[in-house]
């Protein structure tokens, strides 16, 4: 019975148009943001380079010349990026509390505010700000270096006033300082990440990994409308008193649901990062490295199938108790919330919805972080199976009371 | 004149409602992701763009709700009143309360001592929220399905995130990046969208 249901709803998605959009617009974003060429990013590192990418850094004089770079910039601009329910939010100052942060930002450098901003402007008119590379390198080279007698403790709780003036969720934060913050690799790290990239990654596992970072990202909102339509299409068909009274128990009527809904939005996914995966599989032979064939699958199935089982799992949930389109607002506004949080593009998993990793490489910080994004997606797995169950309650409780979960209370009053 | 003011306040009790009230508490909650003080052109350009603008979604969307009951639209049809004039009627309801939308939005940011063109902003805003219903209301009335509406112009707005640069004059955020050019367009695409909508559906209903 499951397995005839399940065919039968599996035939139903590839019948709706929405399914079909889901289609065109994964494919089409995936494609927009994963068409440039990759392969030059994966060069071994040669002494002289101008660049080697940025690595994780906790060393006080490092973290100290690199937030205060980021104050100076932000100050700059007056436009502070906050973080205060874990939601980005961007903060301007008054007059008086602009002097007060530059006042700080003089007494940890021990120069003048206009003697910072000539230095600074002077470090970003080496660069060519005109392309996206230079203006990133400057961006990343750019440090404000503190005087020498500034102890990290007095730093830190300079930093705790600036956090005072701008509010909670700053960039200042002592949480913040203790995550470290991105500086230049040398020649010799370089060479070690790639050596760790051929090794671990075996090229494939990073680029599936940048994969599903985009995937991630459109994932979070597009089966949200195929959840949706599902579970209203009864209704809209007329035919949901007709199902309520057929013999096949919730379990096998819901489920079969869920899952052909979860394995349709999930085929789509698996034949992109394959199709994707192929040209930097034929590459890493000319890197002499073992590509790993089944990356995508390893990564598609860890990364992106928890995701689309929670947000469908979210969609049953709300549509079947509320009967309507809620739920598309409540997710999409959960998926940009998540989007925007994100204080870096890589990492920082917590319980995002969606997890980034928008890097090339970066092996060992993966590695470091990859305990996180599995706690991360088992929680979302067993937030989906949660989920589920409540939704078959809710739905068995439609069944023998009437069309809807609230329609009693209203049915019963005078 | 009463009767549509009958049936524009029976369609705000009975269907528009809920949405109304996920609007509300949609512009209730902005306190908690955007910021109203000492902004300038372009930091409040990029609130009523980034966030105020979704509310022309959560408006002009469902406007067609009622009918997408086969039967129902069926005894709409066979009454006096032509059913166009009550997508219209619905239609100047949403754009009423887009306006009221804006015009809260653009003065709680004065009052937060924020410095902008006042004019310009209210327009613009005004502007894309209109633009970016109407895809909506477009796409939910000719498919009578309105969770499509809400995808296709939900997918609008995501695709303007990162390739705003293949949409032209149609593309959200302009004013974000001091450009202001792109109202007349887009004015005049949402026309066509919204009369194409209510158009279209009934021929392809009948």
């Amino acid at each position: 019975m499951f397995g005839t249901l399940f065919l039968k709803e599996c035939k139903q998605v590839l019948r709706s148009m929405v399914y079909y959009i889901y289609v065109v617009a994964f494919v089409m974003f995936l494609s927009s943001q994963l068409g440039g060429e990759l392969t030059d990013k994966m060069e071994k590192p040669v002494p002289g380079q101008g660049s080697y990418g940025t690595i994780v850094s906790h060393e006080e004089s490092v973290v100290m010349g690199n937030i205060m770079a980021n104050l100076v910039g932000e100050t700059e601009n007056n436009s502070y990026a906050t973080y205060p329910l874990g939601f980005y939010k961007r903060v301007t100052l008054n007059e008086e509390e602009l002097s007060q942060v530059k006042e700080i930002i003089e007494n940890c450098t021990g120069k003048k505010w206009e003697e910072i901003i000539g230095e600074m402007e002077e470090h970003f008119s080496g660069y060519d700000q005109g392309t996206v590379e230079g203006a990133i390198q400057a961006q990343m080279e750019y440090r404000a270096d503190v005087k020498d007698t500034l102890k990290y403790e007095d730093f830190c709780s300079s930093m705790e006033k600036v956090c005072q003036l701008i509010g909670a969720g700053s960039s200042y934060s002592s949480k913040k300082l203790e995550a470290g913050v991105g500086a230049p690799m040398s020649y010799e790290q370089a060479l070690e990440e790639y050596e760790v990239f051929c090794r671990e990654d075996k090229v494939t596992g990073a680029t599936a990994r940048l994969f599903c970072d985009y995937a991630g990202i459109v994932l979070s909102v597009l089966p949200i409308f195929l959840g949706v339509t599902r579970c209203l299409r009864d209704r809209r068909a007329q035919a949901e008193q007709v199902i309520f009274a057929r013999e096949a128990s919730v379990f096998q009527i819901v489920g079969s649901r869920y899952l052909a809904n979860v394995c349709m939005a999930f085929l789509p996914v698996v034949f992109t990062a394959f199709v994707m995966q192929l040209p930097y599989q034929f590459h890493a032979e000319t890197l002499g490295v073992a590509a790993d064939a089944l990356a995508f699958l390893k990564y598609s199935f860890v990364w992106l199938l928890p995701e689309i089982m929670a947000v469908l799992a979210v969609s049953f949930f709300i549509t079947e108790l509320t009967g309507g389109v809620i739920s598309i607002f409540v997710q999409v506004f959960w998926a940009f919330a998540s989007l925007f949080s994100a204080v870096g593009l890589q990492g920082d998993f917590a319980l995002k919805l969606i997890a980034r990793w928008n890097a090339l490489g970066n092996t060992r910080e993966f590695l470091r972080q990859r305990q996180e994004l599995f706690l991360n997606r088992g929680f979302y797995f067993g937030l989906s199976v949660l989920l589920l169950i409540l939704t078959f309650a809710i739905y068995e409780k439609k069944r023998r009371e009437g069309g809807s979960i609230y329609g009693k209370i209203f049915k019963g009053r005078k | 004149m009463e009767k549509y003011l009958r049936a524009g306040s029976s369609f705000a009790r009975r269907q528009y409602a809920p949405h109304l009230f996920i609007t509300l508490l949609f512009c209730v909650m902005s306190v908690f992701f955007v910021s109203f003080r000492n902004l300038d052109d372009f930091q409040a350009a990029k609130v009523m763009e980034m966030y105020v603008s979704f509310a022309g979604i959560l408006l002009m969307t469902p406007l067609f709700f009622p009918e997408q009951n086969p039967e129902i639209w069926l005894l709409k049809k066979s009454k006096a009143t032509p059913l166009w004039h009550l997508y219209l009627i619905r239609l100047l309801m949403a754009v009423f309360f887009l306006a009221v939308i804006v015009t809260g939005f653009t003065q709680m940011m004065r009052q937060g001592d924020s410095q902008f063109d006042m004019r310009n902003l209210w327009i613009g805003s005004f502007c894309e929220m209109f633009f970016l219903g109407s895809i909506g209301f477009f796409v939910s009335g000719i498919t009578n399905q309105a969770v499509l509406g809400y995808m296709v112009s939900v997918l609008y707005f995501v695709a303007n995130i990162g390739a705003a640069k293949y949409l032209g004059k149609f593309a959200l955020f302009q004013m974000a990046k001091g450009q202001y050019d792109f109202m007349v367009p887009m004015t005049a695409a949402a026309l066509l969208l919204v009369t194409g909508g209510i158009v279209l559906r009934e021929r392809i209903s009948a």
